[in-house]
């Protein structure tokens, strides 16, 4: 077995997530600006090449924000918006707290009513950029086409100065360079023996999400080549015989480890997801120029959240047809299809997506609401379909 | 007219034959399909066929909530004409369809003339259930309860148990009990789970085709694109419609279309701006109802629409002139505006209880709306879509509500939702604070398990009634 994580690397990145809260208050003293975001669809390419401070809000699992949040929105809005809306009305999240506009792409509808509450309730200044449910055709291109143009130019309102293509192309090549990063460890979470514990590589993933990105890359330089090393070094490993299980489904935001924890506890070990929190931002996305248009273009092609409807044959949806593709290229033995309460498009696709993966992989369909009382059931549920992937395996060997 | 009170014989009120020569005198009703339907015939099928093969209507049940249910009393002959409608939607669809009109699923909140002018025949989710209901002779209202509360768990086990109760109406349209030929609603700013459930028909076995007119959040009356957008999805709507059997408007269709469209909301505007003017309340709160219903929904045909609303409004004219009481109303009752989507309140238990609703913000929000009759159609249905107070942003159409809700002097809010209405429940607390601010009446928010569940009925009423007391 390759020794487990690379300490001196993982500090850094706890160290300097630690650190960014007082770096953001330092920057906004000086003038500068955070543009605190919901939603991977948000092109974060722009707000960095104006200058603006990215920080991607995003914080899940704990009861008593959902508790705070539902005053405000409702017991039946997603858990998600209801935490998030009770991140505001607690006044205590560290990136909240530094954020001085919210921009929210409305993949989802009830990322929008979250924009509309935190601006109602809270006074928070936001920027909404509309994602059309019709992506594959037309009008629906040019129609986000638009919007990111309108968008862009309330960024440049804020930030006070107008988008140089030089700026955002030296942006875009930036974050290429993050994507490919992470890419690169997972491909290093999908060998037979897996260097980081999941937890660790969402944390690493997630760290992205807060601090300054050149300084984040360089972390994840850092860390890859940490990974290389051992890698050469430890040669003779033995392989990690866990069963090995695939992540899908609604967000799991920082905070939410409830189900990783659990996977991991009771002997399955997480080699991909496609999550928006995880590997599915990051796949392929190929800006072919570096322009507005470029970046319209490439946040549309790359694999779609499942929030964008999509109403032609299921066989020719890219989601899906992602998610049979990492099955196989992570050799998945399994797949964990979790839905959040209320999150309407993942619980509504749970049932289709198990249809399509049925004659590929094992699939467990879990339905959460952040709450601890459902740890018990999950344990049960999880155990036993750690079992019946490992049973599956014998029965093939 | 004054009120006339129904006759009731083995537990089933019927119309009373002392309405029939009143009634016979008001005329037929021309069909859009060419057709006349006379008075004589109207009489015979509500006071012969429908109870016989429609049980679940005339029977007394005191806690059965839709709002097409007959009262003890009539007191207009066209809502006779109105349910008229209802009960013959079934068989007038199925004649339709047998003829070659295609069946169009839309939603609540939207335009239909897309859909008309194509000459398809466009059913909201309670049209489909209502389809689907008459569809079998001689259920009783706890048939007809027990039938939807299936339909409905069968649709929440296939997809989910968070979906909105409006799954009963695909899953209606997944087992062909409603024979849908084309699934193409446009996917409103208030509504999340419409397009995920629309997205679900592609894996039913019955693989209705389906389409989405998108529909643009936060867009801003100064923005084009979003017009132009709403404007190509609506074009592509109507294409789609002739692909399934419809025909390609020409531009004189159109503008024959909008403009009975607009001519219905018309006559519903004067009607509800007639009945707020009276000095005491003319009528039972589901009339109220039943007219802005009808404008919005068409109830499968427009034509006979129009019509019904343009007498609707010489029989009320004549009413309030009279200063005639609704008579079960009381003489100086709490007035409630109804605010939310896809419910109907008990009107009758809450007019019993000393209260009336005077206004509804949903379905009144588009009748307020026409659309321009020259120029390109589809960007006009955009523009005046895109001003529905359902597709602004929520402090916009709250700021709306507040003064609907003092134009018809509204004293009190019920703010109401169904379960799995993720985007209005959402919406209620920002809506009544700011109703409140703006013209100080309080609101009680509602949540509805299912839409007219009886059993839950008792823990709605209490809360109601507890809330008329208060403002009384």
């Amino acid at each position: 077995m390759m020794k487990q994580t690379t300490l001196s690397n993982l500090a850094r990145f706890k160290e300097a997530v630690q650190a960014r809260p007082a770096e953001l208050a330092k920057a906004r003293k000086s003038g500068a600006k955070v543009v605190g975001y919901f939603c991977s669809y948000v092109p974060e390419e722009i707000i960095h090449s104006l200058g603006l401070i990215p920080v991607r809000l995003c914080r899940g699992g704990d009861e008593r924000l959902v508790e705070l949040g539902a005053r405000y929105a409702s017991t039946k809005s997603c858990v998600f918006i209801r935490e998030s809306v009770g991140l505001f009305a607690d006044g205590k999240d560290p990136w909240v707290n530094n954020t001085d506009v919210v921009a929210v792409a409305t993949t989802c509808r009830q990322i929008y009513r979250l924009a509309e509450l935190i601006k109602y309730f809270f006074k928070m200044p936001t920027v909404v950029l509309t994602v059309p449910h019709n992506f594959y055709l037309p009008e629906g291109k040019d129609y986000f086409q638009r919007e990111l143009v309108n968008f862009t130019s309330e960024l440049e309102a804020m930030a006070g100065k107008k988008l140089d293509k030089d700026a955002l192309a030296e942006s875009v090549k930036l974050y290429e360079s993050i994507r490919r990063a992470l890419r690169e460890i997972y491909e290093f979470q999908a060998r037979d023996s897996a260097p980081l514990s999941w937890k660790d590589v969402f944390y690493v993933i997630h760290a992205g999400f807060y601090l300054d990105r050149q300084h984040y890359l360089s972390l994840l330089i850092g860390l890859l080549e940490e990974l290389k090393e051992s890698s050469r070094t430890n040669v003779s490993i033995s392989r990690d015989k866990r069963p090995r299980v695939l992540l899908s489904g609604s967000i799991l935001a920082p905070g939410d480890s409830m189900l990783i924890d659990m996977i991991e506890e009771m002997g399955g070990r997480i080699v991909a997801d496609d999550l928006c929190t995880g590997l599915r931002p990051l796949s392929q996305i190929e800006l072919k120029d570096y322009s507005l248009a470029g970046i319209a273009a490439a946040y549309r092609e790359r694999v779609p959240c499942a929030s964008i409807p999509y109403l032609l044959s299921p066989k020719t949806d890219r989601r899906l047809a992602n998610l049979a593709h990492l099955v196989e290229a992570y050799n998945a033995e399994g797949v964990v299809y979790h839905s959040l309460r209320f999150c309407d498009p993942f619980s509504f696709k749970a049932g289709e997506t198990k249809n399509f993966l049925q004659d590929k992989v094992a699939f467990l369909e879990i339905h959460t609401e952040y709450a601890p009382s459902a740890i018990g059931p999950l344990r049960t549920r999880i155990e036993a379909f750690i079992e019946l992937i490992g049973n599956l395996r014998s029965g093939k060997e | 007219m004054s009120s006339i009170k129904m006759s009731f014989k083995d537990g089933m009120l019927n119309y009373p034959e002392e309405l029939k020569e009143a009634f016979l005198e008001s005329g037929g009703l021309k069909l859009m399909d060419g057709t006349y339907v006379s008075a004589e015939e109207i009489w015979d099928f509500m006071t012969k066929e429908a109870p016989r093969r429609f049980p679940f209507l005339y029977t007394v049940v005191p806690h059965a909530v839709f709002f097409y249910r007959i009262y003890h009393y009539v007191e207009f002959l066209w809502p006779i004409k109105y349910r008229y409608l209802l009960l013959s939607l079934h068989d007038r669809i199925v004649k339709a369809r047998a003829k070659g009109t295609p069946l169009v699923f839309a939603q609540g909140g939207q335009t239909l003339e897309p859909y008309y002018v194509a000459k398809a025949i466009a059913i909201r989710p309670f049209l489909v259930q209502l389809f689907a209901n008459c569809s079998v002779d001689g259920l009783s209202f706890k048939d007809l309860s027990l039938r939807e509360l299936r339909n409905i768990e069968e649709g929440k086990r296939e997809l989910s148990p968070d979906v909105c109760n409006i799954i009963g109406a695909h899953n209606l349209i997944k087992r062909g009990a409603t024979p849908v030929d084309l699934v193409a609603p446009y996917a409103l700013v208030r509504c999340s789970d419409m397009c995920y459930v629309v997205e679900s028909h592609r894996s039913s076995a019955r693989n209705t085709p389906i389409f989405l007119v998108d529909f643009p959040t936060n867009a801003r009356p100064d923005q084009e694109w979003p017009v132009e957008y709403v404007a190509k999805s609506i074009r592509g709507l109507v294409k789609k419609v002739v692909e399934v059997g419809g025909k390609a408007p020409s531009d004189e269709d159109w503008k024959a279309t909008i403009r009975l469209f607009n001519r219905g909301r018309q006559a519903a505007r004067n009607f509800v701006w007639t009945w707020w003017g009276a000095r005491r309340i003319p009528t039972y709160g589901d009339d109220l109802l039943g007219i802005t219903r009808m404008a919005n929904d068409m109830t499968a045909d427009p034509v006979a629409v129009v019509q019904i609303l343009e007498e609707a409004n010489k029989e009320l004219k004549e009413r309030v002139d009279k200063n005639i009481k609704g008579i079960e109303i009381a003489e100086k009752p709490v007035r409630l505006f109804a605010c939310g989507t896809c419910f109907y309140p008990p009107t009758e238990r809450i007019e019993k209880a000393g209260g009336a609703i005077v206004g509804y913000d949903d379905w009144w929000g588009r009748i307020l709306v026409d659309v321009e009759e020259e120029g390109d159609p589809y960007v006009n249905l955009a523009k005046a879509s895109l001003r529905f107070s359902y597709e602004q942003s929520t402090e916009e159409r709250a700021h709306w509500t507040a003064g609907q809700a003092k134009k018809c002097g509204a004293r009190g809010m019920i703010n109401q939702y169904n379960w799995g209405c993720s985007l209005q429940a959402a919406s209620a607390r920002m809506v009544n604070e700011i109703v409140k601010k703006e013209i100080g009446i309080p609101s009680l928010d509602l949540e509805m398990e299912s839409l007219g569940r009886p059993e839950l009925l008792e823990q709605y009423i209490n809360r109601v009634e507890s809330f008329i007391e208060m403002l009384s």
